[in-house]
């Protein structure tokens, strides 16, 4: 088949739709709705590895978190319940030993703390105490004045760096540094924020302060105190496992371990995050699937139906066709691209619709509900080009047996046929 | 007449399976016509003319025997080579005009010239030509529904020569037309003769058959006689 021939084809079924707008539509609604499944669940898998990245990057790639708790958390909760909480000195026992790592440092925890600022109080704050090295990871990247210094930390200075949240609903109007706060009646100096790095996975981020962490034993040393952690930065990648091994080894000694005992403590790492995540993706993509599927076959069914009705309505013109020079291929290929032609309608409305539903789901969604912040205002753009190509495919498929019908008819017959 | 032979039909036969039975449409015909021939096929209907006139315009192929068609075996062909020749060779006019209800004048002449391949140039410009050609020079743009019947079979005469092809085959041309539209008909086919064109009309009226220089008549799938029309119809 020419070139020209198969233009003139795609014109044809182009007039072929106009001709009949509404049933062209009705047949495409299928395929609108598997396109809008394709798209929306890509829409969805794209926030979710977006957040992903986000808190891996937050966390930092090269970073493992010894703690009581597994960041796989959820159904061994009760055996990590019934470990022994970590305590402050072996946490700063481990840091002296650790060597391999380029960076070990103990971290208290506090939730529920409310800090006073002048007139006004915010509660359900997580108060961290630390060590000055803390400011090299990524949890604790400063937007605006400092970390505090190893001097501020030995001395056990009541100085504070806030979360970008804790910043701006205390200080609206800015100007953060050096503004006093009080925690339990102790007053604190503002010397930096952290940046806004909450994510989907995490965030409380936001919604944390630092401290020396002699300052944060002072201030709430009485108090029950959850277990604490130790945050371990390996530096170079390659040597992971290694450092894994060796914490591993510190932490057992000094947790008093039996070769027959199991560790009493989770080494924590971003990879926790990708196994929730991909678990989430494999549910989404699941659900996506399935119902793509579903309406797809319920789409083919719809345009191959109306497929063969346009065959059965022009009977005489695929005869008219074939006595004046039409070949098989050629009728085949008109009723084809007619029915891809359909199934690409479909996808464009589908178009439309998704980047409607997108724009509006990622704009008003989240202020509402606030776990669907991860979602994006954008329709990810290679979905546009599945949607058409997928749409084509479908299309080719309903079209397939329909179009053979018809390249098969016999000239005589047709040209009879009222 | 010693002018090129263009078909040649030697003992075809053409059967139908209607159930168990076997019914002859064509028991056994042998024709020669020329270049340049202006010949009518009569006969009564169940003679075999439609089938006939099918055969000749590479629509069906006969059970038996040979069709030769400008040299080539006819019998011998696919179904895409038929569709080839019927293409570049033939130009058919039906009774009913048979024109796409949704195209322009224009685009119905252009179609076969898509399925020949050429440049949508090049087939706007030759189809504009034929129209020109058959009186309608003022009616391109219009479609099926918004031409008079004499027009679309003017039309539809104009689809047929745009490939140039060598024989025009037409089915009963006037058979829905007045008698006044029919005689305009016919009037066209004389000059498309007198220009070279060869002509074949299957037809059951005796008034248009008189137009023919030879006349053809069937019954029973047989050719009952083959006569040359002395005194033709001229315009």
């Amino acid at each position: 088949m020419k070139f020209t021939e198969f233009i003139e084809t795609i014109k044809l079924a182009g007039e072929s739709m106009r001709g009949n707008k509404m049933r062209s539509f009705l047949a495409a609604l299928g395929v609108v709705i598997g396109i809008s499944f394709v798209i929306l669940t890509g829409w969805i898998i794209s926030g979710l590895d977006n957040a992903l990245e986000e808190t891996i990057n937050l966390i930092g790639q090269d970073m493992i978190y010894i703690d009581k708790w597994d960041w796989t958390g959820g159904k061994n909760w009760k055996l990590y319940e019934a470990r022994k909480d970590i305590t402050l000195k072996q946490a700063e026992e481990f840091c002296s030993r650790m060597k391999g790592a380029e960076l070990a440092v103990p971290l208290v925890r506090k939730w529920s703390v409310t800090i006073k600022a002048g007139n006004d109080s915010y509660d359900g704050i997580s108060a961290l105490g630390t060590r000055y090295s803390y400011s090299q990871t990524p949890a604790a990247s400063i937007q605006e004045g400092r970390f505090f210094s190893i001097f501020e930390d030995q001395i056990n200075t009541n100085v504070i760096v806030l979360g970008s949240k804790v910043a701006e609903t205390l200080f609206p109007e800015g100007n953060v540094l050096e503004k006093i706060i009080i925690i339990r009646g102790q007053k604190f100096e503002v010397i930096g924020t952290v940046k806004k790095q909450g994510t989907m996975l995490m965030d409380f981020v936001d919604n944390q302060v630092f401290m020396p962490v002699g300052a944060f034993m002072d201030v709430f040393g009485g108090q029950m105190l959850r277990s604490a952690e130790v945050g371990i930065k390996v530096g170079n990648m390659d040597n992971i496992d290694e450092i894994r091994e060796e914490a591993r080894g510190i932490m057992r000694e000094i947790r008093n371990l039996q070769y027959y005992q199991d560790d009493d403590f989770s080494l924590n790492e971003t990879k926790a995050f990708e196994e929730t995540v991909a678990s989430l993706r494999a549910y989404v993509w699941g659900i996506g699937i399935g119902l793509t599927m579903l309406s797809f076959i319920v789409g083919i069914i719809g345009i191959m139906n109306i497929m063969f009705v346009s065959v059965a309505e022009r009977t005489r013109e695929i005869g008219i066709r074939k006595a004046i020079g039409a070949k098989k291929a050629s009728i085949l290929m008109q009723f084809i691209v007619e029915s891809a032609a359909l199934c690409f309608f479909g996808a464009v409305i589908s178009f439309v619709l998704c980047s409607t539903v997108i724009f509006l789901a990622a704009t008003f969604l989240p202020k509402v509900w606030e776990a669907t912040s991860f979602l994006k205002p954008v329709m990810p753009f290679q979905f546009l080009i599945l949607g058409s190509v997928v749409s084509i495919i479908v299309g080719i498929l309903a079209g397939l047996i329909p179009a053979m019908r018809a390249a098969k008819l016999d000239p005589v017959d047709s040209l009879r046929y009222e | 007449m010693d002018s090129e032979i263009i078909i040649e039909i030697e003992h075809i036969a053409k059967i139908y399976e209607m159930g168990v039975e076997q019914v002859f449409a064509i028991r056994d015909i042998s024709l020669t016509l020329r270049r340049n021939e202006y010949i009518a096929i009569m006969g009564p209907s169940g003679s075999g003319k439609s089938t006939l006139m099918n055969i000749i315009g590479c629509l069906d192929t006969p059970t038996f025997g040979k069709y030769h068609f400008n040299k080539m075996a006819v019998e011998e062909m696919t179904d895409d080579e038929l569709a080839q020749i019927r293409n570049k060779e033939i130009g058919f006019v039906f009774q009913t005009f048979n024109l796409l209800p949704r195209a322009t004048a224009l685009k119905n002449v252009e179609l076969p010239l898509v399925y020949g391949g050429y440049s949508s140039s090049a087939r706007e410009e030759i189809a504009i030509k034929t129209l020109e050609h058959v009186g309608l020079a003022d009616r391109m743009m219009h479609k099926p529904n918004e031409l008079s019947g004499g027009q679309r079979q003017r039309v539809a005469i104009a689809r047929a020569l745009v490939t140039n092809p060598s024989i025009i085959l037409a089915d009963e041309p006037t058979g829905n037309l007045d008698t006044k539209t029919g005689e305009e008909i016919m009037k066209l086919f004389n000059d498309l003769w007198k220009q070279g064109n060869t002509i074949i009309i299957v037809t059951h009226e005796e008034d248009i058959a008189k137009h023919a220089h030879r006349i053809i008549r069937l019954r029973d799938g047989l050719v009952e006689r083959d006569e040359i029309n002395t005194s033709p119809i001229e315009w």
